[in-house]
């Protein structure tokens, strides 16, 4: 198990530096000059060449690099072209608001999402099996941002119940806050879910221990608790942990439409702003998170099941 | 959107004569009668970008220049309103000697917070030089500033000595962002040599002080406890609020989160009809510039017929209907109704003529027998200007290819410093944004920025000329017929199709009163409960 974790983790390192080398050649292929757009329309030429040599952006693309992941390794992200401010502060300012966000979002979808699957299956072929089932595949279709608008003029709005914009202060005025965006990316996760947890509930309930159990007179309740969902929601916790990436895109959108800061605001700004320290830095934090997610996930099903460690 | 009619007065001589009548003095101002104090008020107001500056000698944006305007002071300041007027506000007698001579004279008793004592003129000195001696990227606002002189026998006073006459002093560099004044002790103790101190001012001294930013969040400002000035604050507090979309904006201020916003062109009929409550809305005209511009050395484009022929056939009222909802209005040029040397029409008609267009095309040979390129950013309005001109070139048998942008790669597609991309440049649709000066538009289009800024490569020696002159002409009139002039020969060359300089359209509560520049800018110090 410690070899098999050993190896997952080097994978892991080596996934990052792939990906944060991938999106710098693609940072470097696409126009904009980071110079110009920290300067401004009047800076003379002059100035401007000398702002890309202090940025480093007159030496070759491997210097660049190699100088990148050398800073990395002593923890030194760069620093802000515009603010001057250094990039760890930054992206460490914004991530904790996208972390509530897709935690809050993913909690409060698996809440509903598997106690409603598990009904469902229960009563399968029913009408409140159909009606979840429609449910269900209705919240999948519609994208995060669609509930993000329509949440925002109904419950803020119309209604005025919820803030529209902004993270707010102090835990209470954060909750609060948090409400319509968690709702937003969550709901489609709510359908994910209750699909998954109904198709394993199925499966698992056709089993020869649950046969069994029924065959020792066990009641349905203590059936369906103790020896099928405890089974069935596994697939469904698999599927959260390869969600994370999906629920770092919804957060994108959703951050822009409630004025919400966050990490995916911050990549969308630094991007338009070819503010290339903030990019890599946010980035390479949101690789980490994703490839830790899943190397978590790996990590529990392999020691669930031994015969997972086999297949790197 | 229909613009007022403009007076500028903010002229040199305007400004004197309006100075020296009514005898300017401290605590006699406009805005400081009028300002009014309320306590544990908050005014929460939108704002199109986050800050990245609050040192004024290096300010990037107007957006920094919002928040400098409560924290820090000025010799002078925009009046708010619907001309352009400016008033004192840390000097006491603000004076033109000579075409290159200014007398200043502060109010005494302003103080920097911190404990960095009195503003005085030596204060005024290390602000202004310091933009030239550490090459600052906006040093052209002090165009050809030599010196501050200080008055021996003065604390408060000293003279701005100019190389050359520069008539935008007053419109552009004294009452706006490197006219702020710092506090020479405290820029030393942070940045030792006087250079740019970022996002950390050292000391205050306007009303406001910058109390918390949280980037992407808010940028919040309370009242300055260290203030000694005249004016008093309209608000406890006030909260900036950066957002990307201004549609974001309306639903929060519809949603009670704000008091203050921008509204966007496409939003402002439904507002009209259907304002929400407690709303006033108004309708500013707005300095931005809309054009559509050609790439004079490109292969295809080399002939002015073929360019003239796009002119002609480009309708523009057709695209303020489609892209701006007619909220917008037709341009005449790059210089909006209400500055020196705005044009009262344009060479080509606004409609523009097919006929006219065909002929020309004739005379160019015929349509090029590839399709044209039309560069534009990745916005709703800029994609369906690309497209309305797609269409309406398609009548004289011209086919355009849209290439949509993102910001990054659209801003450096004309200079030569990004390669070779310019001399695949042929259409652009392109928007600037401008001060309250017509230097500030035609300066982009000189010989000397052609590769940098002036991406249609337009190069005439008379413009040249009459653009350096204009800096130096005191004389209003005079003034405005060159830069009338300039714009004529922009037309001419068949490089521009002038668009409209678009609107500013805000809505607010009807419990406060907002300060706006012309341009509907707003002037937070200036805010108040009504």
């Amino acid at each position: 198990m410690a070899i098999y974790a050993l190896q997952r983790v080097f994978l892991s390192a080596l996934i990052i530096a792939v990906a944060v080398t991938l999106l710098n050649v693609m940072l470097h292929l696409v126009p904009g000059d980071p110079a110009v757009m920290v300067l401004g329309p009047r800076a003379t030429p002059e100035l401007i060449e000398r702002t890309r040599e202090a940025m480093g952006l007159d030496r070759p693309f491997a210097i660049q690099m190699m100088t990148f992941f050398g800073n990395l390794l002593r923890g030194d992200m760069g620093t802000d072209v515009f603010t001057g401010r250094s990039v760890t502060t930054i992206v460490m300012e914004a991530l904790p608001y996208t972390l509530s966000l897709i935690s809050v979002s993913i909690l409060w979808a698996a809440a509903i999402g598997i106690p409603l699957g598990a009904y469902s299956s229960i009563r399968r072929n029913t009408w409140i099996d159909r009606v979840t089932g429609v449910l269900s595949v209705g919240t999948i279709s519609i994208p995060s941002f669609v509930m993000a608008l329509y949440g925002v003029l109904i419950f803020a709005v119309w209604l005025g119940w919820l803030p529209a914009i902004g993270a707010g202060e102090g835990l209470g005025d954060q909750i609060i806050h948090l409400i319509l965006p968690a709702f937003a990316v969550g709901v489609s996760w709510v359908g994910y879910i209750a699909r998954i947890v109904r198709a394993s509930m199925l499966e698992v309930m056709g089993e020869s221990h649950v046969r069994m159990a029924r065959a020792f007179g066990l009641t349905e309740r203590r059936i369906t608790r103790a020896y099928v969902l405890r089974i069935a929601v596994l697939p469904a916790v698999t599927l959260i942990g390869a969600g994370v990436a999906h629920l770092f895109s919804a957060a994108v959108f959703v951050e822009v439409i409630f004025a919400r800061p966050g990490i995916g605001a911050l990549i969308v700004a630094a991007v338009n702003e070819r503010n290339y320290p903030i990019v890599l830095g946010a980035v390479l934090i949101t690789t980490a998170i994703i490839v830790l997610a899943t190397l978590i996930s790996d990590l529990v099903i392999a020691w669930l099941d031994p015969r997972q460690r086999e297949g790197l | 959107m229909k613009d007022e009619v403009h007076t500028i007065t903010l002229g040199r001589r305007g400004f004197l004569q309006g100075a020296a009548a009514a005898g300017l003095a401290a605590g006699t101002m406009p805005l400081a009668n009028a300002l009014y104090a309320q306590s544990g008020s908050v005014l929460r107001a939108f704002s199109y970008a986050d800050i990245d500056k609050l040192d004024p000698g290096f300010y990037q944006n107007g957006y920094n220049v919002d928040v400098m305007n409560c924290i820090y002071s000025k010799l002078a300041r925009y009046k708010p309103g619907r001309e352009w007027e400016i008033e004192l506000e840390a000097a006491e007698e603000l004076e033109q000697i000579d075409d290159t001579n200014i007398r200043f004279k502060l109010k005494p008793g302003i103080m920097f917070s911190g404990g960095y004592g009195e503003m005085t003129a030596e204060d005024v000195k290390f602000s202004f030089e310091r933009v030239l001696e550490h090459d600052s990227p906006v040093k052209g606002d002090w165009g050809p500033l030599q010196s501050v002189e200080l008055d021996p026998d003065d604390k408060y006073a000293g003279t701005i000595v100019l190389e050359k006459p520069f008539q935008p002093l007053w419109t552009i560099t004294i009452p706006y962002g490197v006219g702020h004044i710092v506090s020479k002790k405290a820029v030393m103790e942070a940045t030792e040599d006087g250079s740019d101190f970022g996002m950390e001012p050292p000391a205050f001294s306007g009303p406001y002080i910058l109390e918390e930013w949280k980037p992407n969040q808010y940028v919040k400002m309370v009242r300055n406890p260290d203030y000694s000035g005249d004016l008093k604050p309209g608000y406890d507090e006030i909260r900036i609020i950066p957002m990307d979309d201004e549609k974001v904006a309306e639903r929060a201020y519809e949603a009670g989160d704000l008091d203050y916003t921008a509204i966007s062109l496409s939003s402002l009929e439904n507002y009209k009809a259907r304002p929400p409550k407690n709303t006033v809305i108004e309708e500013y005209p707005s300095l931005y510039y809309v054009w559509v511009g050609m790439n004079v050395e490109n292969e295809t484009l080399k002939d002015e017929n073929l360019r003239k022929a796009i002119q002609y056939a480009i309708n523009v009222p057709q695209i303020m209907d489609a892209a701006y909802f007619g909220a917008a209005e037709p341009s005449t040029g790059l210089i909006a109704p209400g500055l020196i040397g705005h044009r009262e029409k344009s060479l080509v008609p606004p409609e523009g003529d097919l006929d006219k267009a065909r002929e020309y095309l004739e005379k160019a040979g015929g349509a090029p027998s590839q399709p044209l390129t039309i560069d534009t950013l990745n916005a709703t309005t800029w994609k369906t200007i690309a497209e309305v001109i797609q269409a309406q070139l398609g009548q004289i048998g011209i086919q355009v290819q849209v290439n949509v942008q993102d910001s990054g790669s659209f801003w450096t597609l004309g200079m030569e410093s990004e390669g070779d991309r310019w001399k695949k440049m042929q259409l652009v649709i392109n928007r600037f944004s401008m001060m309250p000066d017509p230097f500030y538009a035609t300066t982009w289009f000189t010989t000397e920025q052609v590769g940098v800024w002036n991406w249609e490569r337009f190069s005439n020696p008379e413009f040249d000329k009459l653009h350096e002159a204009a800096l130096s002409e005191s004389d209003k009139d005079k003034r405005g017929d060159m830069y009338r002039q300039m714009q004529d020969m922009m037309e001419e060359s068949g490089a521009y199709r002038f668009l409209t300089h678009e609107g500013s359209p805000v809505m607010f509560r009807d419990d406060l009163e907002p300060a706006l520049r012309p341009d509907a800018r707003p002037l937070y110090l200036g805010f108040k409960p009504a």
